[in-house]
């Protein structure tokens, strides 16, 4: 915004130019004495033919025109004047005689701005050309911000209006100003009444705005309304009408003067708007958002006339591995695929709507009926009335039905299957959130039989617990969301005190919280989830083994915790092999561990296993050993590489003698059958000097370090291991300088 | 110059002045325009009415013996504003008369107004004379 001042400095001339005309030399040469006297820059000149030849290319801010001239007069100079563009809006005073009233009367005809009686009273003359200068830039000014005014209401595709009502003395009607009359397509020598607008809306919506014109008229009220017309072109706008009533000066409503804008485009925008707010951007299905919005529509109909409505979860079986193998983009078009395939499936409405419904008549909650997506491969069908759950199940299978046929992305054929789970209000749920919360209850419990079926929920299927369902209903999305991490606890070789490899142990970082693999691993295991856990596992150890290869030059191997069902069922070679392979790592770089009961529980299935693992250089360690009280004979037949004595003989180590019986024992067995042995849960030097003396030098345990990111570890090696600082690293040089038993001995009270 | 404007103050004195047909104020009117002399104005305006009234009269004149009544209309008023800014009063009274008359009526000349006129234009044009041959 500029300030107004600055106009001002803009339009007063210190010195304004006035061109002085009179053929009278006298009074010429007089006036411009005593006008320049008085801060005027005069021009004088001696007729009017010779003020026109001035004027071509040199403009004043005021002309004095005398008006009885030999030759063109005052009055045909300014006529002449006036002709131009230039000097329409220039202010020129005629000089007049005394009484001599026709002359004053031609000189408002001629186009002067005002008149003057000739005197010799300068000072008059001066006050008069200042009041004329002032008043000029004040219509200047005027002029200047009618056309901006003029222009932006251009720009906004708006322009003003005026409606008189019908007097007796005056017809009344519509009048547009030029801009207002191109909103409707019109140009000014277009005759235009109110009637020839109205007629140019569609006719369902006349009668509707006829209504309103008509009442706010009677009203005398506020006019604001949005009204779709019909250009002569043909093209549909969308025009918002503002106005309000005029009253004249007794008090009586007159007329309404207000503004009509093309709203078309802001119109548009607000509904795109509302779409990418309401609508998935990949499918065009409606999104979690406009979901809840139509279910809690559905749920009030539902609650108001008194019938059932069902929330159909339908989730993709394994569509991860689809996204993994064949990539995001194919992953995409699959489910443009799944999405146009469960919109087949119900009586599909793409309307958003805003607020109208109660007004579109008792059975409008049909048109809340919609497939939507939640996100990622979970989709919802919001049936607002169903008769019972039978009428759900049947949607729920058309929906089972409509992923039988393959589907082609990425050039290749693709079976989908999917996972429903149908919750009925009010039975399973009075609100959305109860309802989603149900069907999601039901929707595992099919994951959990086998997949690809519908499941209705049942409180039975709650009856495991809340808690626990949520818990894994959230393990089911924690591997696609990235949640699962895996931390390196060190494993140390006490002689040399190095790092001598680490156990990768899994960690789930559910939002703030890191979850412990006690309160997850054990519902994986129950639920299956535990297989796509461990083959995660495996490709993350072998990627971080690679990336410190080449950050520190690391060469160990990584210990993965495997469930035993994965040394039976599957094909847990060519598993690692992809893994190492896709990374570029040798196998021995992963090693796995698996429990001494997990080993017993189903060892015959396990063996061919085993031993292909031992032929590609993948080492196998026993944990938790000494608490399987399993015979020792079957250890001579297998081909392991490592025994982990469980850390509850470690814990009471140099406090039962029990203990150290047990870990002696141990030792001695594993010496005697060529095996490494690694204690594990060293948390005291007391534990670790006990251990070195029995024989074991290679350990675990807080002692050294608990499990950490990988730069987290990184950065404790480069700061604690390498630059010998731990306590553990001076005592194990200490043990290692001294004979351990007599060494032990002394320190043991 | 300064001489002129002492003059002017005691032409006011009597009838027998010569430049007793021109206003005294008027004309120290037209000396405070140009209060220090310093551009000779007073002079340069009294010589150029000299010139327009020798040019006026004569138009004055031909206007009366060709019956040109516009002619003569226009003259008269550039006489009378002219006359009236250097203080010639009673001509710039006997030109608005004229005009007056023939603005009135546009066939008959007011010879009477006309004779006075012109009888009026000589005693300015010798009063103004003196005073630049001062």
């Amino acid at each position: 915004m500029i300030p107004a001042h600055a106009f001002d400095a803009d339009d007063t001339p210190e010195r304004p130019k006035v061109l002085l005309v009179d053929d009278d030399e006298v009074t010429l040469m007089l006036t411009a004495v005593a006008l320049r006297e008085r801060g005027f820059e005069i021009t004088e000149s001696g007729n009017g033919e010779h003020a026109l030849s001035l004027l071509f290319d040199w403009a004043p801010d005021i002309i004095v025109l005398d008006a009885m001239m030999p030759g063109l007069d005052g009055f045909a100079t300014c006529r002449e004047l006036r002709l131009s563009p230039s000097f329409e809006n220039m202010p020129v005073l005629m000089l007049t005689g005394l009484d001599d009233d026709a002359s004053i009367t031609r000189a408002y005809q001629a186009g002067a701005t005002d008149f003057f009686v000739k005197s010799t009273q300068w000072s008059l003359l001066a006050g008069r050309l200042r009041y004329l200068l002032r008043s000029a830039r004040v219509r200047q000014e005027l002029e200047r911000s009618k056309s901006k005014l003029a222009r932006a209401q251009d720009l906004a595709r708006m322009g003003s209006f005026d409606w008189r009502k019908p007097t007796p003395a005056h017809p009344g009607g519509l009048t547009l100003a030029p801009e207002g009359l191109r909103v409707f397509g019109f140009v000014p020598e277009d005759p235009v009444s109110l009637r020839r607008l109205v007629r140019m809306v569609p006719l369902p919506e006349r009668r509707g705005m006829t209504r309103v014109l008509t009442e706010v008229a009677a009203q005398s009220s506020v006019l604001a309304i949005d009204v779709p017309v019909q250009l002569y072109d043909g093209r549909m706008r969308i025009v918002h009408v503002e106005a309000e009533p005029e009253y004249s000066d007794q008090g009586h409503h007159v007329g309404y003067t207000g503004i009509v804008q093309d709203v078309t485009d802001r119109r548009n925008a607000e509904d795109r708007i509302r779409h990418l707010a309401n609508f998935d951007a990949l499918t065009g299905l409606p999104n979690r958002r406009q979901l809840i919005w139509r279910m809690e529509r559905a749920l009030d109909h539902a609650r108001r006339l008194g019938h059932q409505a069902a929330m159909l979860l339908i989730d993709l079986d394994r569509f991860k591995i689809i996204n993994d193998t064949l990539g995001h983009a194919a992953g995409d078009e699959l489910l443009v695929e799944v999405a146009r395939r469960l919109r087949s499936c119900v009586r599909h409405s793409d309307q958003v709507m805003d607020g109208a419904l109660e007004s579109v008549g008792a059975r409008s909650h049909r048109s809340l009926e919609a497939v939507g997506r939640l996100g990622g491969d979970e989709f919802i069908a919001l049936l607002p009335e169903v008769a019972d759950e039978v009428d759900a199940e049947r949607v729920s299978q058309r929906i089972l039905d409509a992923m039988r046929d393959p589907i082609f992305v990425a050039g290749q054929e693709c079976f989908v299957t999917a996972s429903v789970g149908i919750a009925l209000h009010p039975r399973d749920g009075a609100s959305v959130a109860d309802l989603m919360r149900n069907s999601d209850v039901a929707m595992y419990s099919v994951k959990n039989t086998g997949r690809n079926a519908s499941a209705v929920y049942s409180p039975m299927l709650a009856g495991r617990g809340r808690e626990k369902l949520e818990l894994e209903s959230a393990l089911h999305k924690a591997l696609e969301r990235n949640e699962i991490v895996l931390h390196y606890q060190p494993r140390i070789d006490v002689r040399s005190a190095r790092m001598v490899g680490v156990e990768a142990l899994m960690r789930w970082q559910r939002g703030d919280v890191l979850v412990p693999p006690g309160d997850f691993i054990p519902l994986a295991e129950e639920n299956g989830l535990i297989v796509e856990l461990s083959k995660w596992a495996l490709n993350e150890a072998a990627r971080q083994a690679k990336a410190w290869s080449l950050s520190m030059g690391f060469t160990d191997s990584i210990a993965v915790n495997l469930p035993p069902r994965l040394f039976s069922r599957y094909d847990l070679v060519d598993l690692i092999h992809q893994s190492v392979s896709a990374h570029g790592v040798a196998h021995r770089a992963i090693q796995v561990e698996i429990t001494e009961t997990g080993l017993m529980g189903g060892l015959q299935d396990m063996i061919p296993t085993l031993h292909r693992l031992n032929e590609i250089g993948v080492e196998i360690s026993v944990d938790d050993f000494g608490t399987g009280l399993s015979s020792l004979s079957w250890l001579t037949t297998l081909p392991l590489s490592e025994l982990k004595i469980d850390r509850s003989f470690v814990q009471y180590l140099g406090i039962t003698p029990q203990s150290s019986a047990v870990v002696t024992a141990i030792i001695a067995l594993a010496r005697s059958l060529g095996l490494r042995v690694v204690a594990e849960g060293v948390e005291n030097l007391r534990q670790m000097e006990v251990l070195h003396r029995l024989g074991c030098t290679l350990m675990q345990g807080f002692l050294f370090q608990k499990a950490l990111p990988p730069l987290a570890l990184e950065h404790w090696l480069q700061s604690t291991v390498l630059p010998r600082k731990a306590p553990w690293i001076v005592q194990a040089g200490n043990v290692l300088i001294e004979p351990p038993r007599t060494s032990g001995g002394g320190r043991r009270r | 110059m300064n001489a002129i404007s002492n003059d002017l103050g005691g032409a006011t004195g009597g009838d027998a002045d010569p430049v007793a047909c021109l206003d005294a104020a008027a004309l120290a009117g037209l000396a405070q325009l140009d209060p220090t002399g310093a551009n000779q104005l007073v002079v340069r305006v009294l010589n150029t009415y000299l010139v327009s009234l020798a040019r006026l009269r004569q138009q004055v004149v031909d206007g009366m013996q060709q019956h040109d009544v516009p002619a003569l209309r226009l003259a008269v008023h550039t006489l009378k504003s002219s006359s009236a800014s250097i203080g010639a009063l009673d001509l710039a009274a006997l030109c608005a008369a004229a005009e007056q008359a023939v603005r009135d009526d546009q066939q008959a000349l007011p010879t009477a107004v006309l004779e006075r006129l012109l009888a009026e234009a000589q005693r300015v044009d010798a009063a103004v004379r003196q005073l630049l041959n001062h």
